[in-house]
C-alpha cells in the first residue's frame, strides 16, 4: 500500500460532500437529484468495517436532522442503520462488481428515505406511496448512476490492491 | 486497511452500532425545547461553513442567471435612450405593476430555501436570511403567491421555516369578504387531499362556497391580515359536531419555491395586506404572460 492511499477515500468523500452543497440544487427536482452525501456514507461502508459505518451514519445523519428539523432524529436512525448494514452487506455479500455496487447505492437511498418516512410518521397514505414509488426510486437511480460514475472515474483509487503489487 | 473477507460485525462493532441506535433513539424523543437549541448549534457550528458555501452557491447561480436579462436590458435601454419621455412613462407603468416588494413597501427580506433531498423538506426548511438579515422568529414567510409559513428558529445567517405543510401549523383564516372565519391547518393525510389545508371551525349554519378565497385575518399577532392562503375547493367530509371542514388549495406548494420573502416589521394593528397579494394576481405579471 502506497502512503498516499489512506488520503483517497478522504479526497472522495470531501468531493462529494462539496457537491451536495454547490452542484445538487442546480440537478433537476430536489426528490430527484442525487443524493451525495448518502452516496459519500456508502462508499465509506464499502471499506470501513460495521460499527465505524454506523457511527458515521449517526453524525451525517444527525447533521442533516439539523436542517430538516420536522424528522429530528429520524435521518439519525436511517443513517445508523444504513450504514451498518451496507457495510455489513458488503462484507457478507463481498462482490467487487460495479452493478453490485450501484444496486447497494439504489437500494441504501430507498431504504433511507423508507426508514425516514417510517420513524418521523409525518407522511402518511398516498404521500408515503409517491415518495417510495415514485421519488424514491427516481432518488435512488440518479444517486446509483453518479455512484457507479465516482467509482468508474476513481476506479484506480478505489479498486482493491494485491500486496506487492504496483500500479 | 484491507479490504476484505475478515470483516463481519465484531463485538465492538455490534456495539457502537447499538449505541449509535440508542442515542438516534435519543435524538428523536428529544423534547422541542432540547432539540432546537441542538439543531441550532449543529447548524451554528459545523453545518455552518456548508450553509454559507450552499448561500453563495445559489447567489453566484442566480447572478448568472440574471446576467442576460441584464444584458438585454442594457441593450434595450440603449436603444430606448433616444426615447426618454417615453421610457419614463413606461417605467411608471412598470412600477404600478411591480411585484409585492415594492407594494409591501418596507420590512422584508428576501431568502432563498436551501432545498435538501429528505422527503420532509417540504414541511421545514432552511432559508438563507437569519438574525444579522433582521429575520425573528414567528417571522410569516410569504411568496407573490400567497403564505409559505413561518419561521420557526433563527440562527446568525439561516433560520428554519415551518411551512404551511407541517403538521404544526396553524393560521387563523378568514373569507376575503369577511363572512367565514376559521382556522388553516394541513389536511395532510390520504388520497386525493393530500397537500391541501383545511378550514376548521366554520361555523356549522354557515356554508362556504367553491372558490371563496382565503387569507388571513391578523388574528393571534403572528401574521398579518390578509396574505392569501388558498381557494375553498369544498366540504372536507361529513360535519361533526357543531362545526364545518372545508378544504382549501393552498396558493402555492413549498417544493416549487426557490425564493421567499420574510415580514420582518411586526404586523402593525388594522393593516391589512390584501391589495399587496391581490394586484399581481389580477395581472399578468406572477403568470408570466406579458403585461397588455
Amino acid at each position: 500500500m502506497r502512503r498516499t492511499d489512506r488520503y483517497r477515500y478522504p479526497v472522495i468523500i470531501t468531493l462529494l460532500v462539496l457537491l451536495q452543497f454547490t452542484v445538487r440544487s442546480h440537478l433537476g427536482g430536489d426528490r430527484v437529484a442525487p443524493d451525495f452525501l448518502l452516496l459519500a456514507l456508502l462508499i465509506y461502508t464499502i471499506k470501513a468495517e460495521p460499527g465505524k459505518s454506523a457511527a458515521a451514519g449517526f453524525i451525517l445523519g444527525l447533521l442533516r436532522d439539523a436542517l430538516t428539523p420536522a424528522s429530528f432524529g429520524a435521518g439519525a436512525l436511517a443513517h445508523t442503520l444504513v450504514g451498518f448494514a451496507s457495510s455489513w452487506a458488503k462484507a457478507v455479500f463481498f462482490a467487487e462488481h460495479v452493478f453490485v455496487k450501484g444496486c447497494l447505492f439504489f437500494a441504501g437511498t430507498w431504504i433511507r428515505n423508507f426508514l425516514v418516512l417510517v420513524i418521523s410518521g409525518r407522511l402518511q397514505g398516498s404521500q408515503v406511496a409517491w415518495e417510495l414509488l415514485v421519488w424514491s426510486p427516481l432518488q435512488g437511480l440518479t444517486t446509483a448512476l453518479v455512484g457507479i460514475g465516482v467509482l468508474w472515474f476513481f476506479r484506480g483509487w478505489l479498486s482493491p490492491r494485491r500486496a506487492g503489487a504496483t500500479v | 486497511m484491507a479490504i476484505g473477507t475478515d470483516r463481519y460485525a465484531s463485538r465492538a462493532d455490534t456495539l457502537l452500532f447499538i449505541a449509535c441506535v440508542v442515542l438516534s433513539i435519543a435524538a428523536l424523543s428529544l423534547p422541542d425545547q432540547w432539540r432546537d437549541p441542538l439543531a441550532q448549534g449543529l447548524r451554528q457550528s459545523v453545518l455552518a461553513p456548508f450553509l454559507f458555501l450552499q448561500r453563495q452557491t445559489e447567489l453566484l447561480a442566480a447572478a448568472r442567471y440574471r446576467y442576460d436579462d441584464v444584458v438585454a436590458q442594457r441593450d434595450s435601454m440603449a436603444l430606448a435612450a433616444t426615447f426618454l419621455p417615453e421610457l419614463r412613462n413606461e417605467n411608471a407603468r412598470l412600477r404600478s405593476l411591480l411585484g409585492l416588494g415594492q407594494r409591501l413597501g418596507t420590512g422584508y427580506v428576501t431568502a432563498e430555501i436551501l432545498h435538501q433531498p429528505e422527503p420532509t423538506n417540504p414541511l421545514s426548511f432552511v432559508v438563507s436570511a437569519g438574525r444579522r438579515e433582521g429575520v425573528r422568529p414567528l417571522s410569516a414567510v410569504v411568496s407573490p403567491e400567497g403564505l409559505v409559513g413561518l419561521v420557526a428558529s433563527v440562527d446568525e445567517h439561516t433560520s428554519v421555516v415551518l411551512s404551511w405543510a407541517h403538521p404544526e401549523f396553524r393560521a387563523s383564516a378568514i373569507a376575503t369578504d369577511g363572512s367565514v372565519v376559521g382556522i388553516a391547518a394541513p389536511h395532510g393525510a390520504e388520497g386525493p387531499g393530500v397537500w391541501l389545508l383545511e378550514l376548521q371551525g366554520v361555523l356549522y349554519r354557515q356554508q362556504v362556497p367553491t372558490g371563496t378565497v382565503i387569507v388571513t385575518s391578523g388574528l393571534g399577532g403572528v401574521f398579518p391580515r390578509g396574505i392569501p392562503i388558498g381557494t375553498v375547493i369544498g366540504p372536507a367530509g361529513e360535519e361533526k359536531g357543531w362545526g364545518r371542514t372545508y378544504l382549501v388549495r393552498p396558493k402555492i406548494h413549498p417544493a416549487e419555491l426557490s425564493h421567499v420573502m420574510i415580514l420582518t416589521a411586526p404586523p402593525r394593528a388594522g393593516a391589512d395586506l390584501r391589495n399587496a397579494f391581490t394586484a399581481p394576481q389580477d395581472s399578468s405579471t406572477l403568470t408570466g404572460n406579458p403585461p397588455p
